[in-house]
């Protein structure tokens, strides 16, 4: 392409971008059904706006669930198919990406427990939903509530149902963890965390939330609408979708390791002749003396 | 179930578990299962060949120590057949000059035996022919005084024959 066909490229680029934002401003946003602060009450209760799910009235982050889970299943399914059998001992790029994508969760898990065969599968499982899920937001896939209002579906951890679900899941998880290595005495190790599927569940839920709140916030005023969408909706969804991945399986893991960890305790510290008196005593029966002589 | 702050729903959350769980069942048989089998496998290969280079190196070094070993006990042999060889080289050099030091010495002393032979030979030899000369001489000298005698006695020589 010459110099003169690119210039005349950018500008009719500029041009078609220019009539749709001179459109966009000219058609206006239309009468107001919500106000912010209705769209950020339902986002954070989902008391309004349901869908239908077989049936069933559910909140969107339930059928955004669903939509992600089946794209998920047709996705491993390919290449289950397709792609697996034709694995190389020399990996391709896309094998490198499965493969890595594997490692990573297999690495993790056998890095923080001996006990990794079940663990890495989940946190595979729940890295990959937290991850799609999140990033399915991006697509604003919509979907008509039973009031026959249009919505577009959020990522399905953002919705409350869908975090307590995870978080607790994340925790029977640890304790089945507790329970392989240590048997009964694992459950009351892993009962002294009875904090935890409070903590997993809303952590992931402010997270994811809060990327949606803020998504809301910039796309419901028009004037925010320019560029920084750009910024919001794709920087920060791809973050947080990695982060929020990153952090339930972590956390997972390493409760998992360390409540089915089943080294005995070290012994308590002992003189030579096994008097049992601990060595920080004779630390501080002899520092004074030190003290005096110099 | 409602009246839960935050609009929480069991409903929901157990519809979350079941929709989570079809999805780990799936990732796992679908995805995750075949994968990491298919990386050990890859792991184990490598091991393995891993394992056997290290094997073919082990025999290699001890092969290389072996034929080391056989290289210098093929030198001691060399060095020591070298010295043995050089030995009896010498040997046979000094048996060689000892030999031809003799030889010689005979040489010369047969030589002087045949010299003072041929000196004596000439010197005998000499004396007799100085001796016949004299003879000879004495002989003429005696012929000359008496010749009418000797004819006489030629001519009865001849007529007594």
């Amino acid at each position: 392409m010459s110099k003169q066909e690119r210039r005349k490229a950018i500008l009719i680029f500029a041009v078609i971008a220019l009539v749709f934002m001179v459109g966009a401003i000219l058609t206006g946003a239309g009468p107001e059904k919500e106000t912010i602060q209705e769209v950020m009450r339902d986002a954070v209760l989902h008391d309004i706006n349901k869908v239908s799910l077989f049936g069933l009235e559910v909140n969107p982050g339930l059928l955004a669930g669903v939509i992600v889970s089946g794209i998920m299943i047709v996705f491993a399914l390919i290449c289950r198919i397709f792609v697996i059998p034709k694995f190389t001992m020399v990996p391709g790029k896309f094998q490198l990406v499965l493969e890595t994508a594997v490692g990573i969760f297999v690495n993790m898990a056998k890095g923080n427990s001996k006990i990794n065969r079940f663990l890495g599968a989940y946190i595979f499982a729940a890295g990959a939903y937290i991850f799609t899920g999140t990033l399915f937001e991006l697509f604003g896939v919509q979907a008509v509530t039973i009031n026959g209002v249009s919505i577009s579906l959020p990522a399905p951890l953002s919705d409350i149902n869908g975090a307590i679900m995870m978080g607790c899941l994340s925790y029977l998880v640890i304790v089945s963890g507790g329970i392989a290595g240590n048997g009964i005495r694992g459950i009351g190790k892993a009962l002294k965390e009875y904090s935890l599927p409070i903590s997993l569940s809303f952590r992931l839920f402010g997270a994811l939330l809060s990327g949606a709140l803020v998504t809301e916030l910039v796309y419901h005023y028009s004037s925010l609408s320019y560029v920084l969408p750009v910024l919001v909706g794709v920087l920060f969804t791809l973050l947080h979708a990695l982060i929020q991945a990153y952090v339930l399986t972590m956390l997972t893991s390493l409760f998992y390791g360390q409540v089915s960890d089943n080294t005995p305790k070290p012994l308590k510290d002992k003189n030579a002749d096994g008097t049992g008196r601990k060595i920080t005593r004779l630390k501080l029966r002899r520092l004074p003396k030190l003290q005096h002589h110099n | 179930m409602t009246g839960l702050p935050l609009n929480i729903d069991f409903q929901q959350i157990l519809l979350h578990l079941f929709n989570f769980t079809i999805l780990f069942g799936a990732l796992y048989i679908l995805l995750y299962k075949p994968v990491r089998d298919f990386m050990a496998k890859r792991t184990e290969y490598y091991a393995d060949m891993d394992s056997k280079a290290e094997e073919a190196l082990h025999e290699a070094e001890s092969s290389k120590e072996v034929y080391a070993e056989k290289v210098r006990t093929f030198d001691e042999e060399t060095r020591a057949e070298k010295a043995k060889m050089n030995q009896e080289v010498a040997a046979q050099r000094d048996r060689q000059l000892a030999q031809a030091k003799e030889d010689a010495e005979k040489i010369v002393s047969d030589a002087r035996v045949e010299a003072n032979r041929e000196k004596e030979e000439i010197i005998a030899s000499a004396q007799r022919e100085i001796t016949d000369m004299v003879t000879g001489a004495m002989e003429k000298l005696t012929l000359e005084q008496s010749a009418s005698d000797a004819f006489d006695q030629f001519l009865d020589a001849a007529e007594a024959e």
